[in-house]
């Protein structure tokens, strides 16, 4: 594409911490009572908690930079451009004129950050729900007052 | 155009009565067979009653339903003891069709269901209701004629018929119909009633009338031939029946802006297209029917309809210039295959990789264990002779205002998109893409779920963006 995606807001970030957080807690968890099942049978112990220490400092310290960085997002007069993936890079295209609705939703870990995230709602089967997490508040709600002017707008 | 509630044909209760009596007989029996040792006139009386009571309970459910055409709405009401009001305004119906059940036909009776384009759940049915009443509410829905010209309704615009199948077309289809997932069917089938009726298969082997130790020898590669036989002949016979049953009578017309297909032998169903909520078309060729001149043609949709993933078969069995007039009668110019070219060389890596990969992983495996497994690696050769052959039937391009997108080796398909119609794109790259610098490009169109997409998988990166680009200009 010619034109450039912008990356999304910085909070994101630690908005995927947190996600990442909760998900390294339950491996954490998990791997804690299967311990204690070696430790009873007189395994060695060490080696689950290791494993999970290891995937949980992997998700929380290091995939969510990485994974913020393939964000990224872009809106012109016509079309509204979002890409995303680390191993599976996808860049999505939709057409402002075939939005149907949007939503600006916001869960209480984006509330805590500061950021919102934009539900775009077409009539297709694949991106019937098209998302743009991790936008500032402000601004996800100035892209959404310029998308449905754009609808209101547009003869479709 | 405004009138009172009307209330189903009263049909309608015997029809649910006959249609709920399979499910009540058992329980019936079970009722008198609990009830038998208190005496036959007793246990008469009490399946009498409850059948009174069934019957009434049917009368007060057909009483409470009644559904009202007012002030450009349908509204329907229904329930005993909470009533429900739903109300439908004209412009939220997406498409009104009409199916007659084989028990609804004697009665002259046909089932009306509003689709309002919601889901399964947001559905309305009218069952049941005479023919013309269904003509009528059909006509009155669509807005095209107000409520009171009811005549008028009967008679519609002008319609000409743009594809029909006579019997030998249907009984021709029905050949190629042959599927043998209709006979593992019928044998897992008899095979559960074997264990019920004592019949099973040992027995049929001392049926064939030799001894059974001698039998042994000759029985079993005769038996292996006699079943394949059997087998065959099955799978044709079903194909016939099936497509028999589905496809007799299958007419195309086309009035307005609409095309109205009726077709079934049973169930004899019609439905409407509205021509301006197709959203793409999709010819497929058989295996076998499509080398020999056949092909299918299905339009998609918005909305729920008869078939499921909302792709309508509106011409399934026909030749290539059938095909084009029912294309053309959809507004849709006819498939030139010339100008598409196929997607990057990097797909027959791809799908080689992925398709022979795995496969040969596993037969090095199997090769340490057992040496003889090696003799797969025979086999190497089909899947990399599928990849060429894949990457050269996968071709692309967008021709006027469509994008047409090819693909199948065996079976194959055509899809006709009009760029309008394409709702979003998106450009994947998985890390064997990324590799081979390829991309898929996903088109996302309205109306159908599932598989079979105009997807465009593996063309080289730049061509992947520019073509998402192209398509949403």
């Amino acid at each position: 594409m010619p034109l450039t995606l912008a990356p999304l807001d910085r909070r994101f970030v630690t908005v995927l911490r947190w996600r990442a957080a909760v998900a390294a807690l339950i491996v954490l968890v998990v791997c804690g009572i299967g311990e204690a099942i070696l430790y009873r049978q007189g395994w060695p112990n060490g080696i689950a908690g290791a494993v999970a220490i290891a995937i949980a400092l992997w998700l929380v310290g290091i995939a969510p930079p990485r994974r913020f960085v393939h964000w990224g997002f872009a809106l012109d007069e016509r079309e509204l451009h979002i890409a995303h993936g680390w191993l599976t890079r996808v860049h999505t295209i939709v057409p402002i004129g075939r939005v149907q609705h949007i939503d600006l939703t916001q869960g209480p870990i984006e509330r805590g950050c500061g950021v919102a995230t934009l539900v775009l709602h077409t009539a297709g089967t694949d991106h019937s729900l098209v998302t743009v997490p991790g936008l500032a508040r402000e601004q996800a709600e100035m892209v959404r007052d310029r998308i449905r002017t754009a609808i209101e707008a547009s003869p479709w | 155009m405004n009138e009172g509630p009307r209330r189903l044909h009263p049909g309608t209760i015997v029809l649910r009565i006959v249609t709920k009596a399979p499910q009540q007989v058992a329980g019936l029996v079970a009722l008198a067979a609990a009830t038998s040792r208190s005496g036959t006139e007793v246990m008469f009386g009490i399946v009498a009653a409850l059948m009174i009571g069934a019957g009434l309970f049917t009368w007060i459910r057909w009483r409470s339903f009644t559904y009202t055409i007012a002030d450009g709405a349908l509204t329907i009401a229904d329930g005993v003891l909470q009533r429900k009001r739903r109300s439908i305004p004209f412009e939220r119906i997406q498409d009104v069709s009409i199916d007659q059940k084989l028990l609804a036909r004697p009665f002259g009776l046909a089932r009306v269901r509003i689709e309002t384009g919601g889901g399964e759940a947001d559905e309305a049915t009218l069952d049941s209701v005479t023919l013309s009443e269904a003509a009528r509410l059909r006509a009155v829905l669509r807005g095209a004629v107000p409520s009171v010209a009811v005549d008028a309704a009967a008679e519609g615009p002008a319609r000409d018929v743009v594809f029909a199948m006579s019997p030998r077309r249907v009984l021709t289809m029905g050949m190629f119909g042959f599927s043998l997932v209709w006979v593992g069917l019928l044998f897992a089938g008899l095979n559960q009633v074997g264990d019920v009726i004592g019949w099973n298969w040992i027995d049929v082997r001392d049926w064939a009338g030799v001894a059974r130790q001698e039998a042994m020898a000759l029985a079993t590669p005769l038996f292996a031939a006699m079943a394949a036989v059997v087998a065959v002949l099955v799978g044709a016979i079903s194909g016939v029946l099936r497509t028999l049953l589905v496809e007799h009578g299958f007419r195309l017309e086309r009035e307005g802006d609409r095309l109205r297909r009726v077709r079934g032998l049973a169930t004899r169903t019609e439905i409407v297209l509205s021509l301006r909520r197709v959203q793409l078309a999709l010819i497929e060729r058989g295996m076998v029917s499509g080398r020999l001149g056949w092909a299918g043609l299905r339009l998609q949709t918005l909305g729920g309809s008869d078939d499921a993933c909302g792709r309508q078969s509106v011409a399934p069995f026909a030749r290539e210039d059938e095909v084009a007039r029912v294309l053309a009668a959809a507004g849709y110019a006819p498939f030139d295959p010339l100008p598409l070219r196929p997607v990057a060389f990097g797909h027959v890596l791809r799908t080689g990789l992925v398709r022979g990969g795995l496969p040969l992983i596993g037969v090095i495996v199997a090769m340490v264990f057992l040496p003889l497994a090696g003799l797969a690696l025979l086999l190497v050769p089909i899947p990399v002779v599928l990849a060429v052959l894949a990457r050269r039937r996968h071709r692309y391009a967008i021709v006027g205002d469509t994008l047409q997108v090819t693909r199948g080796v065996l079976s194959k398909q055509v899809w006709i998109v009009p760029l309008a119609r394409i709702q979003a794109v998106s450009v994947r790259r998985s890390v064997l893409q990324r590799l081979l610098g390829l991309a898929t490009v996903h088109v996302d169109t309205a109306g159908a779920k599932g598989l079979g997409r105009p997807n465009i998988v593996d063309v080289a990166i730049d061509d992947a963006e520019r073509l998402a680009a192209t398509l949403l200009r």
